[in-house]
């Protein structure tokens, strides 16, 4: 069994390694997805930025674009002139304005205007604050720039909306050429600006000042203090361009999902009070060995796709190699032991071949002779105890052989089966009989009388046996002395004579009977006294050492022998076995 | 001449205490040095700001940023006001000169309340807002520039030139100067420009009669400089 379990430790070990390997390959897969997301979540927030330079140019041509408006320019050129604004000028500036909004087109329209004049005032406001003017601009950066005759973006925050803005100077383009004025166009961050910028990058996007949200993509509860605390690392870089690619994803939840986000601080004026985006995808949900198992379709178990040949081929290869071990060590050298057992019980053999079996079944082989070897001697102790008990046996005679007082079987059981059957003894101790008639009156025995012998008991209406051939236990058998001691106590009990005994025949067993009669005959014709000798006492004496023969040899009958040993009346019992 | 200017000028004539040593004014005109170049942008949006194609860009003014004192024996006596507006995204002017121990009145004439403190003294400007047309007072009783800003506006930034002296002019935008009613002596007229005095010193002697002309020269400012 050494390779066999040598085998299903391998197969055990090749089992327990291929589930590790089914339970830790989804994690560096995990790994991977997750850092696949992080770079697309980098990529995405730098599109977004190169998405957000590219609104801010469209802005700033439109700013430009609605600056050289001759409207505005005439407006704008009146308005400087002017020592104050009044209501009346920021009217008619403000719808000059209006005007020339209208005739925008296309999808960013801005969401408000403001006309200032060469001095930095405010002459009129479109769409938003319509009613302020006369205001200072000047000292805004965009403001100032615009009025110094530069172009240029910035965003603005005003009670908590954010606004990307442009400006463009307005100039008076006949001569002489002079600057009037500067225009501030305004386009409001909202959520639908927020999707139009993620619309074909399958992430999200928010807005934020500081802790508080502006506009998103998608509208949901962030928790703000890792985004936060994301931008304050931030604050050491001035290049604002680099910061999606700055900082390692973080992780974000609304309290229902996660999210991993990116966060990367916005540029001008709104930058002082916290001004950021942050671009978010759902964490994907870690896959793990079952996740792995839901994701299998079907075309990955296909034959075009999946090693099935090795697969099947290695499991009958390791089927094949556990059972052919355990043919070799378990299988035949069982079915070895069972046949050699077999064949002990059939009597073919005395002992199981020890040597014949390897491992185990040697030692189980080994047990059943040490067991077959202590019933042998158990048997001679018996042996002994029956001799004590009844006498030695004749010399020469074995069982009901010597009873018989045929030939001597030329061994013990076992051994060769003698030349010449014995006469046919089948008696049954228990076997139901006819009654207590006298045995039938025996032919001329067939066999070799021996001199004092009388002839063999047999039970009234049993045909007579054939064979003796079979074999008997040679323990059980032993020849029993009713001599002294049995004497001493039919003597003991008194003169009873035969007729008086047989006056209590109602518990009579005819064979006990017949047995004692017929020791009573060989007693006479010895001449040894028979007076003390009684049937009650005799049969008492048979049962007894009946029960305690057939509980010694497991016999089911004993049968009785009457002969004669020494010139006296002697008796032996034999045990029957049922077959 | 700017109303801001008349003011001043104003305000400065009213702190010079008349004495028996009144003479004539003091007038000049600051020999400016080439413009110089727009300083970087300082908040900067998704681009850099391009030139127009029309017209060249124009210079920086640097007049609104200048001063001028005249340092000599007289110490103020009596400092009084200096008012300055806040106008809406900036001041009136972005530095104001005023003489120690003088009130420094801010009056919001905008439509956006503003929160001022100095950077210098947290504790110089009065807590609180400074709501659309409410004055905001303060008194400077140190030689010292402070700048005064709102935190919630970057951009928003003045200077206060506090000067031992009661002679503070400001310079139009042709760098024209002018004290009036300066008294006979010998004074020293120095420039301020932006956030600090320029190296140049003038010597200007007032007579007991007449008027004073002095016309220094400013040296070129540092590029980049504003």
């Amino acid at each position: 069994m050494f390779l066999a379990k040598l085998w299903f430790f391998l197969v055990a070990l090749v089992a327990a390694v291929a589930l590790t390997v089914a339970l830790v390959l989804p994690r560096p897969a995990q790994r991977t997805l997750v850092a696949e997301e992080q770079q697309r979540l980098a990529v995405a927030c730098g599109v977004i930025d190169i998405l957000l330079g590219d609104d801010a140019r469209n802005r700033v041509e439109l700013a430009g674009a609605f600056a050289r408006t001759q409207e505005i320019v005439t407006a704008l050129e009146g308005a400087s002139s002017a020592a104050s604004i009044d209501e009346a000028r920021m009217k008619q500036v403000r719808d000059v304005g209006d005007a020339v909004m209208k005739t925008i087109q296309g999808s960013r329209k801005p969401d408000f205007a403001m006309l200032i004049d060469r001095r930095g005032r405010v002459v009129a406001r479109v769409r938003l604050d319509e009613n302020d003017f006369g205001d200072i601009a000047a000292g805004r950066p965009i403001v100032d720039d615009a009025l110094a005759g530069y172009l240029r973006d910035d965003l603005w925050t005003q009670n908590g909306t954010m606004y990307f803005v442009s400006a463009a100077p307005v100039i008076k383009r006949d001569p002489p050429i002079a600057y009037v004025g500067a225009i501030v166009l305004g386009h409001q961050v909202t959520n639908a600006l927020a999707s139009k910028l993620v619309s074909s990058l399958n992430v999200d996007v928010g807005f934020h000042l500081g802790k508080d949200d502006v506009a998103g993509s998608k509208t949901l509860s962030l928790d703000h203090v890792p985004l936060l605390d994301a931008v304050k690392k931030l604050s050491g870089g001035n290049d604002l361009s680099q910061d999606c690619q700055a900082q390692k994803p973080i992780e974000i939840s609304t309290g229902k999902e996660d999210y991993t986000a990116v966060v990367a601080r916005l540029p001008g004026e709104a930058a002082v009070k916290g001004a950021f985006y942050s671009v978010f995808i759902k964490r994907p949900a870690a896959v793990g060995f079952s996740g792995t198992l839901k994701a299998v379709t079907q075309s990955d178990l296909g034959f075009g796709s999946f090693p099935w040949p090795i697969v099947g081929g290695s499991f009958l290869l390791i089927l094949a190699v556990g059972i052919g071990l355990m043919f070799i060590e378990s299988d035949r050298p069982l079915k070895r032991l069972a046949a050699d057992a077999v064949q002990l019980a059939k009597g073919e053999k005395e002992r199981l071949g020890e040597d014949e079996h390897p491992g185990k079944f040697g030692s189980i082989a080994r047990s059943v002779n040490i067991n077959i070897d202590k019933l042998g001697r158990e048997a001679k102790t018996a042996k002994k105890d029956l001799d004590q008990l009844l006498g030695p046996a004749p010399d020469g005679s074995l069982g009901t052989i010597d009873l018989l007082a045929t030939a001597l079987p030329p061994s013990r059981p076992g051994g060769p089966a003698p030349a010449v059957a014995p006469p046919p003894s089948d008696f049954r101790f228990h076997d139901p009989g006819p009654g207590p008639a006298p045995a039938p009156p025996r032919p001329a025995p067939p066999s070799f009388p021996r001199p004092g012998t009388p002839p063999p008991l047999q039970r009234p209406g049993t045909p007579p046996p054939t064979s003796l051939a079979a074999p008997m236990s040679l323990g059980a058998a032993g020849p029993m002395s009713l001599g002294d001691s049995l004497d001493d106590d039919i003597l003991g009990s008194g003169p009873v004579t035969p007729a008086s005994d047989a006056g209590s025949a109602g518990n009579v067993d005819p064979y006990f009977k017949s047995v004692f009669d017929q020791f009573l005959s060989v007693k006479k014709s010895c001449g040894e006294p028979t007076s003390g000798l009684t049937y009650a006492k005799f049969s008492e004496k048979l049962v007894k050492n009946r029960h305690d023969l057939m509980a010694k040899t497991g016999c089911k009958e004993v049968r009785f022998t009457v002969y004669v040993k020494d010139g006296k009346a002697a008796l032996k019992a034999t045990p029957v076995k049922e077959d | 001449m700017s109303l801001p200017f008349r003011l001043c000028l104003v305000v400065f004539a009213s702190l010079a205490a008349p004495g028996e040593l009144l003479a004539g004014p003091v007038v000049g005109k600051l020999e400016l040095p080439p413009v110089p170049e727009r300083p970087p942008v300082t908040t900067r949006g998704f681009l850099d700001r391009t030139e127009n194609p029309l017209a060249p860009a124009r210079g920086v003014v640097v007049t609104p940023y200048m001063i001028v004192v005249l340092e000599g024996a007289e110490k103020p006596g009596s400092p009084g006001q200096v008012n300055w507006d806040l106008v809406g995204e900036s001041f009136s002017r972005p530095v104001i000169g005023a003489p120690v121990g003088a009130e420094v009145v801010i009056k919001n004439t905008s439509k956006t309340a503003r929160t001022l403190t100095a950077a210098e003294d947290p504790k110089l400007v009065p807590a609180g807002p400074i709501n659309p047309t409410g004055p905001k007072s303060f008194r400077v009783n140190e030689v010292k520039v402070y700048t005064i800003g709102d935190a919630d506006a970057p951009h928003l930034k003045g200077k206060v030139v506090v000067v031992n002296t009661p002679f503070v002019s400001n310079v139009d935008d042709n760098g024209k100067f002018e004290f009036a009613d300066v008294p006979e002596g010998s004074y020293k007229l120095r420039i301020f420009y932006k956030d600090a005095w320029l190296e140049v010193v003038t010597d200007v002697k007032v007579e007991k009669k007449g008027k004073t002309e002095v016309n220094p020269k400013v040296p070129a400012f540092p590029a980049g400089k504003k």
